[in-house]
């Protein structure tokens, strides 16, 4: 891992001549008058692994359900651009956008239990990308959710075919919602909180186990996340959210070794470390969606805030390979 | 598995018990001495203690009922004073599929004309559909089935000539007349349940489409129709059944109401005649008949419940 | 919402946020709280508002349509049918809130006594709980006729022993869930006597999904009892009874619709706005039933 890192890090550092598998462009979405997500700009490569850390509400969710195409206009407002391998995702007709979720856009949702349709089998919910985007037939789908359902760990894949979710445990349900999104080799796969509804004890399993299958499939990964440790140890790159902004983007090491944004540094002062004296809790919570700052989302709450935050928001700056959203980088 | 599938038998035998005790009841209570009416005006202390020991109306009320018990499940429910009918025969073979014939054609142009409505106005809130639905459920619902009746009747049967007004052709045995006959009566009794499938429909698919698993679907590429009529749909299916089981008394209610108004020959005609007559021996045999029904197609709707949700199959 | 921030802490206030808040949010229950009124205040004045004598019959003006002799006309016994609605609809309030009431008097009686005491006595009242809810209540209500015999108020028992057996089933079932909360068995420890304890604990609790279910059942009530008047199982003539009036317009619904028209609309009407409330009292203070998103 210590190898991709420092790779990306040079393509970061470097104009890239071949062009990202997801290139977000000072994307914004609004409902209504709450800005949601505010000119979030980031870019992945091929085979690179993405953590959306922040807090809950901090607007990682809804990045991952905009880029899958699952909001968008008329129920919310989309600016900027997202582009998916050169494709222009914003103005896709829905027709074409459905041909890429599930085949080459995969998500695998938080809470297996509630996103397994109770009343199908998980065969019949594994089996339906096959047939809707490979266009298996009946006896090929069956074969190929075995075989996905072996793949991420399902003992007797075929005795399980024909389970209903409940039979299932909820660490077995989390497996079946990765074969589902896996299903059609999805090249970008997005994991929105994967483990955070799971048992302490299997939690490391299912995290190795989707990086095992992103790997094997050579896919990019965006892994929403709430921890940012978590996050440096999983993902190549870390982008920091806060309330709709990125306000620090770049290689996991650096940017958990020697965060640059004081939310950065907040949420790493969070982390209960073996060893730490202090655990120091930001001050303050984020701010309601239609009474946000004019300037600097975190301001309110930051510890070096002067009036300049509060007023203009702050552009996006490179430093040390990565990029951050401050006023007052030291 | 066993006890709980034994445990229902032996609730489900009960509440027969009591149906049959109940019906038993009816008869005890019901005003006139049936030896007197059997007699006629003129009779004599020793012909009146004679039939009253014939009928076994001397013995202890237990007694009474076991034998009358045995007698009703051996299909011997007596003979109608009036028509010298045979009472099962009446009740079972004549007018109980009239009536079930009226009950599930009216289920079926209630559903329908319901289903689709409820999906249209849970998909298209505020909309034109929604209106509909929302105003078919508060007017069907409140709507009294046998002024429509009479409605329907004066604007179709009479005004526009299009259907029969009354009487009944058994589907059985003349086919397409029978179904001519009982469009009207379908129609009226069907409206009821219209309202209330398209806003079970409405209000169940608007909650199940909030679901994470329906979103799920969608991620995974599956077109929207299929996402709404299969994923939705089939989650809305248990609600749906719940609420028309439940709703059964209303059901009857109003097929009582409509046989009357259009003169079908069903279990309610049969009831209200027979109340009217002071029959009570066939009045009670309507409300045997009537919670037997009752009782199997709670149990029916219960059965297809646990079918329907596959969280509550016993595997 | 302003009204909300001057809310005082006097019972009458309370009152107000509790009960007749949440019913005012809901406009359609608002609609149908106003037509009800409308029908209650021409039943009280009926005497007042009629024209005519409700069953004075004039064969000399049989079938006449609306005039201003007979504002909605007359039917086959040239009975004015303006007064005939007015007076019709003053038995059917009566007939719809009294058989409630007393069904609910009654039901609640004996759920009470079966969620209380327990034992043989519990099994029993179910028993027969179990028994009245084993039949449609139509049919129930016509076997109660048979027995009791035809008349207004025979009418309101039948109607009146077909509900008692959902509110016991009910109440009940409110009491089993009530009896074992902590506060009810804590108050039993300090000696509070059992009738107080019923009064001042199990009554208020159970007491609001019972006013609800009420409040749906007298629309219910109404259908059957014009339903039941209709049949000739009910009301017997010359009573002023939207159901008789019905089944009497039927015969004459080419030459004559309004005979049936006046009361047919006019109970129509009635049971959309008792619905209407119905459902507001509902979605405004039973937590258990989900509102319509």
């Amino acid at each position: 891992m210590d190898c991709a890192v420092a790779l990306t890090t040079q393509a970061a550092n470097m104009p890239v001549s071949e062009e990202p598998l997801l290139d977000v462009r000072d994307f914004s979405l609004r409902r209504g008058q709450a800005v949601v997500l505010d000119g979030v700009s980031l870019a992945l490569q091929p085979g690179e692994t993405l953590g959306l850390i922040g807090e809950s509400g901090a607007g990682k969710s809804t990045l991952a359900l905009a880029l899958i195409g699952l909001l968008r206009a008329p129920e919310v407002q989309l600016e900027g651009s997202l582009r998916f391998r050169g494709t222009e995702l914003t103005r896709l007709k829905e027709a074409d956008y459905r041909r890429l979720r599930g085949n080459k856009i995969g998500l695998i949702f938080q809470d297996a239990t509630a996103a397994l349709n109770p009343c199908f089998t998980v065969g019949q919910q594994i089996a339906e990308p096959l047939k809707r985007h490979l266009g298996l037939s009946k006896w090929d789908r069956r074969e190929r959710a075995a075989e996905l359902m072996h793949s991420v760990g399902i003992p007797e894949p075929r005795l399980r075919l024909d389970a209903y979710p409940h039979e299932l445990s909820g660490g077995m349900q989390q497996r079946v919602m990765i074969a589902i999104a896996l299903a059609c080799n999805p090249e970008l796969l997005l994991a929105d909180e994967p483990t955070s509804a799971l048992d302490v004890t299997i939690q490391a399993q299912i995290m190795e186990l989707i990086l095992d299958r992103v790997r094997e499939l050579n896919s990019s990964a965006i892994f929403v996340l709430h921890d940012l440790a978590l996050g440096a140890q999983v993902c190549d790159r870390i982008a920091v959210m806060y309330a709709g902004q990125i306000v620090e983007e770049g290689p996991s090491e650096r940017v958990l070794a020697a965060p640059l944004h004081p939310y950065t540094r907040g949420l790493k002062s969070c982390v209960v470390e073996l060893g730490s004296r202090t655990l120091v809790p930001i001050p303050g919570q984020v701010p309601p969606l239609d009474a946000m700052p004019a300037g600097c989302r975190f301001a309110p709450r930051c510890p070096k805030a002067k009036a300049i935050c509060g007023e203009q928001r702050p552009r996006a700056e490179i430093r040390d390979g990565r990029q951050v959203a401050c006023w007052f980088i030291d | 598995m066993f006890q709980a599938a034994s445990a229902k038998l032996a609730q489900t035998l009960l509440v027969l018990l009591i149906v049959s005790a109940a019906s038993f009841a009816f008869l005890k209570l019901a005003p006139g001495d049936p030896v007197g009416i059997m007699l006629g005006s003129d009779y004599s202390k020793t012909s009146y203690d004679q039939l009253t020991h014939e009928l076994g109306l001397d013995r202890p009320v237990v007694q009474q009922y076991g034998n009358w018990l045995a007698d009703f499940v051996r299909g011997d429910w007596g003979t109608s004073y009036i028509t010298n009918q045979d009472i099962f025969e009446l009740a079972v073979m004549q007018a109980l599929p009239v009536t079930l014939t009226l009950a599930a054609l009216s289920l079926l142009i209630a559903l329908v004309i319901g289903i689709p409505t409820g999906v249209m106005a849970a998909l298209y809130r505020n909309s034109w559909a929604d209106v509909l639905a929302t105003t078919l459920a508060i007017g069907g619902n409140a709507f009294p089935s046998f002024y429509l009746g009479i409605l329907l009747i004066w604007l179709f049967g009479v005004d526009l000539g299009w259907f029969p007004v009354l009487g009944f052709v058994a589907p059985w045995e003349d086919f397409w007349l029978g179904m001519w006959h009982l469009v009207l009566p379908a129609v009226t009794l069907g409206a009821w349940y219209v309202g209330l499938i398209a806003r079970i429909t409405r209000s169940s698919l608007l909650e199940v489409l909030g679901q994470p698993y329906i979103l799920a679907a969608r991620a995974r590429g599956e077109p929207g129709w299929r996402v709404v009529w299969v994923h939705g749909m089939r989650n809305v299916l248990m609600p749906l059944v719940t609420v028309i089981g439940l709703q059964l008394g209303g059901m009857l209610r109003g097929a009582v109401m409509t046989e009357v108004v259009f003169a079908l020959p069903g279990l309610g005609m049969m009831v209200t005649t027979a109340v009217l007559n002071r029959e009570y021996i066939v009045v009670q045999a309507g409300i045997m008949l009537t919670g037997l029904l009752f009782v199997a197609v709670n149990l029916a709707v219960d059965q297809t419940y646990q079918f329907l949700d596959p969280r509550l199959r016993r595997r | 919402m302003s009204d909300a921030l001057n809310i005082t802490a006097t019972p009458d206030s309370q009152w107000k946020r509790r009960f007749l808040q949440p019913l005012l949010r809901q406009r359609s229950a608002v609609a149908g709280l106003a037509i009800i009124v409308i029908y209650v205040v021409a039943a009280v004045f009926a005497p007042w508002l009629a024209t005519h004598d409700p069953t004075a019959q004039d064969l000399m003006a049989s079938l006449q349509g609306p005039s201003a002799a007979h504002w909605l006309g007359t039917d086959s016994y040239g009975q004015d049918l303006y007064s005939r609605l007015l007076y019709g609809a003053q038995l059917a309030l009566i007939i719809g809130f009294a058989s409630v009431a007393l069904g609910l008097v009654v039901g609640v009686a004996i759920g009470l006594a079966a969620g209380l005491m327990g034992g043989r006595t519990e099994w029993v009242l179910m028993r027969i709980v179990d028994g009245l809810l084993a039949f449609p209540e139509l049919i129930l209500a016509m076997a109660f006729m048979a027995v009791l015999g035809l008349g207004t108020e025979n009418l309101v028992y039948a109607l009146a022993l077909s509900f008692v057996g959902p509110f016991a089933r009910m109440t009940r079932g409110d009491v089993l869930q009530v009896k074992n909360q902590p506060y009810i068995e804590a108050a039993r420890l300090m000696g509070v006597p059992t009738a107080a304890i019923i009064w001042r604990h199990v009554l208020p609790n159970v007491v609001s999904p019972i006013l609800v279910q009420a409040g749906m059942r007298v629309s219910i009530a109404i259908l059957l009892e014009s339903g039941l008047s209709f049949l000739g199982i009910g009301v017997v003539p010359p009573t002023p009874d939207w159901g008789l009036m019905i089944a009497e317009g039927r015969a004459f619904i080419t030459m004559a619709p309004w005979i049936s028209g006046v009361p047919g609309v006019a109970l129509a009407i009635l049971l959309v706005a008792l619905n209407l409330l119905g459902d507001g009292l509902r979605d405004a203070f039973d937590p258990t039933t989900q509102k319509d998103a």
